[in-house]
């Protein structure tokens, strides 16, 4: 091949790298999020109750403990489980049993849940349990308009009174 | 497999910087799929969970990764170029120019913006260009499952990882040995492994450039054996060159021991090799069969060279016979050989039957990667085989010279008395030195020589004075058959792979007979 012709030819397959490079760096789009369909996202972090409430240490059994460990309160560290249940337009969408963290079984849990749902209005009504019987000590009920591509974020802070709904 | 993790999470966190609608995709789909772990649970997207949630302290910290990664994959990159014998990191520079240029063109042809404004955490991402070249993984997050997506890059992990071991040979071969010239050297070669990497690990100074048969700069030729000359182009080997006995030895492989000549690149310490033309100043018989030869170097210019080093002397039919310097590298006046007859040998006989004082010679050199290393503080053990005294003295006169204070211990082993043939001159070393040891070892003494000193084969003398040699350097000089009995011997004994220097030690049996007789360290080769 003669010099003219392999820069030619070295300039066409330049030009494809560039347009093979070019077009996927980019493209083509994607759709996280199908059309017409809205986000509803659960999320929280909660410490549930203990399974056995605190005991307060007798005075016999403060005196064999030494003095830097005298605790008035034993409480013993396992956490419940925490218990969500979330309904949308009185159906139940998502119900969990989240157990707490820690190898002692003392920590929060954690619960997060990407629930794709179709764009409107909305009734949605969360309960949550944290004790060991297993009753629902906290709900809420809200009903929102969801455009397309909007989310929907359940949250739980048990100081604010409990669910969040935030748009 | 741990760069390539680490690149790639550089790239990804390169994408979160942005803080655009891509980016906003980016750090919620990692967080996702690192929540699908037990590990994290759903702790992580709370970092990403709301407006608001994003603060200083989490911007910090992936701006940190943003610079910490790049630094780890540095550190990590120079340790693994380093393990990679001659390791060439970069393109042929044609492609290297023409791919950049062609970059340039394409970012201010189509350059990558923002897309969609700042991120907002309250909104969901509906649509997102992806790079498809590095994000696909995070499609797929959404299209299968975060568990189903870890299972897919664990089990390419993990295929990657086993990649050098599949498909499972059944039993590794032990390989072949390459005898190269000019160094007249012998190094080792793993099992189809190409020329070239043996050459590089065993820091061969062989040329090359692009390593894949484009160049041919690593060309070389083929003296003895075969090779399976594996894929190249034909601009860089040409049908007629490879008739000729030419091959790549990027791509070479052997398939069997081999004898090939290259074009070195350098020599220790960059030592330039030339032919020079000399005058045999003076010759003396320094044994019965052992003869002294002092070299003139014309113009007076004896060649630069490490203390163990050799010269090729050019014979009139094209051949070559090699030959330790037998004086120190300081030695400026001239050139000592000590050589010993073969018999039948064609230079030897010539030397001992008709050479004479005046008479000229041509030699090329220096050569060889067998010189005195003056990094080490351990002691150094010399072994001399006959004639293999001659590299000793060159190294043992320039340690002195340059006021060394290792420990050296000199072991000469020769057959009897007769033989030993300058045996004042390390006797004076011993006394007038305290770091110097000599130790003669007759293997065969007669009952005439009334020898009373160490007896047997010279290696076994230095392992019942030395039973632990892993403190010790060691520098073999002599017989092929000396430095294949003592090598495995000396290993037995805790000596370093990185301790012992001789060219012979990696001689194979298999090579061709004449050719063994060729590399033998010190005064005969």
């Amino acid at each position: 091949m003669n010099a003219p012709a392999r820069y030619a030819v070295q300039g066409l397959l330049y030009a494809a790298f560039i347009a093979f490079v070019g077009y996927f760096a980019n493209a083509p789009t994607y759709e996280p999020l199908a059309p017409g369909y809205a986000l509803v996202r659960l999320s929280f972090s909660h410490g549930a109750q203990r399974k056995e409430p605190c005991r307060k240490r007798t005075a016999e059994e403060l005196a064999k403990l030494p003095p830097n460990m005298r605790a008035p309160l034993d409480c013993p560290r396992e956490r419940s489980s925490v218990i969500v249940e979330l309904e949308m337009d009185g159906e139940l969408l998502y119900r969990i049993v989240a157990p707490p963290t820690g190898l002692a079984g003392d920590g929060a849990s954690t619960v997060y849940r990407r629930l794709t749902v179709k764009a409107g209005r909305h009734h949605f009504r969360a309960r949550l349990s944290d004790n060991v019987k297993g009753e629902f000590n906290y709900a809420a009920e809200r009903s929102i308009d969801l455009g397309a591509g909007r989310a929907l974020l359940i949250d739980f802070n048990a100081g604010q009174g409990g669910f969040l709904f935030r748009m | 497999m741990t760069l390539l993790w680490l690149v790639y999470a550089s790239g990804i966190n390169g994408y979160m910087l942005p803080w655009d609608k891509l980016a906003q995709f980016v750090v919620i789909a990692t967080a996702e799929w690192f929540d699908a772990l037990p590990i994290f649970g759903g702790t992580l997207i709370r970092n990403f969970i709301a407006e608001g949630a994003v603060n200083d302290r989490l911007w910090s910290l992936l701006s940190f990764i943003h610079i910490g990664l790049p630094l780890a994959v540095l550190a990590l990159l120079w340790i693994h170029t380093h393990r990679v014998p001659g390791a060439n990191t970069n393109p042929p520079r044609a492609i290297m120019v023409g791919t950049s240029v062609a970059l340039v063109v394409l970012s201010l042809v189509r350059p990558v913006t923002s897309q969609g404004g700042p991120a907002d955490l309250s909104a969901a991402i509906t649509t997102v260009d992806l790079d498809w070249f590095y994000l696909p993984v995070y499609a797929l997050i959404y299209r299968w499952s975060p568990g189903e997506v870890w299972l897919l890059v664990g089990g390419a992990t993990v295929l990657f990882l086993l990649l050098p071991w599949l498909p499972p040979k059944r039993r590794r071969k032990a390989g072949f040995h390459i005898l190269l010239h000019p160094d007249n050297r012998i190094i080792p070669v793993r099992d189809g492994e190409p020329v070239l990497e043996a050459a590089l690990r065993e820091a061969v100074p062989a040329p090359f450039e692009c390593r894949n048969g484009g160049c041919g700069e690593c060309k070389a030729t083929l003296l003895h054996g075969s090779v399976d000359y594996g894929l190249y182009q034909d601009s860089a080997l040409t049908p007629d060159e490879r008739a000729g006995g030419k091959f790549l030895m990027c791509c070479a492989t052997p398939l069997a021991d081999l004898e090939i000549e290259y074009v070195p690149t350098k020599t220790p310490g960059n030592v330039p090799v030339r032919v020079y033309t000399a005058r045999v100043m003076r010759m003396k018989l320094l044994s019965h069969d052992v003869m002294q030869l002092l070299l003139k170097v014309q113009g007076d210019e004896v060649p630069r060279f490490y203390a163990g080093q050799y010269i090729n002397v050019l014979l009139p039919d094209g051949q070559k016979r090699s030959f330790s310097f037998a004086t120190a590298p300081h030695e400026r006046d001239h050139i000592e050989l000590q050589i010993r007859r073969v018999p039948g040998g064609l230079f030897t006989t010539r030397i001992f039957e008709e050479m004479k004082e005046g008479d000229t010679l041509q030699f090329e050199g220096p050569l060889g990667s067998f010189f005195l290393r003056e990094d080490s503080r351990k002691p150094i053990i010399f072994v001399a085989g006959a004639t293999g005294f001659a590299p000793v003295k060159s190294m043992v006169e320039h340690a002195f010279h340059t006021g060394m204070k290792r420990k050296m211990y000199l072991y000469w082993g020769v057959r009897s008395l007769r033989d030993l043939y300058l045996p004042e001159l390390p006797r004076r070393w011993a006394r007038e030195h305290e770091n110097f040891a000599f130790i003669p070892v007759l293997s065969e003494p007669k009952p005439e020589d009334e020898w009373t000193g160490r007896t047997g084969l010279v290696h076994e003398a230095i392992l019942a004075d030395f039973p632990n040699l892993s403190e010790h350097q060691i520098y073999a000089c002599g017989s092929v058959a000396m430095v294949q009995t003592a090598h495995p011997a000396f290993v037995a004994h805790g000596m370093s792979e990185h301790d012992c220097f001789s060219d012979a030690f990696k001689l194979a049996p298999h090579l061709r007979a004449e050719s063994a007789e060729l590399v033998q360290p010190g005064g005969r080769r």
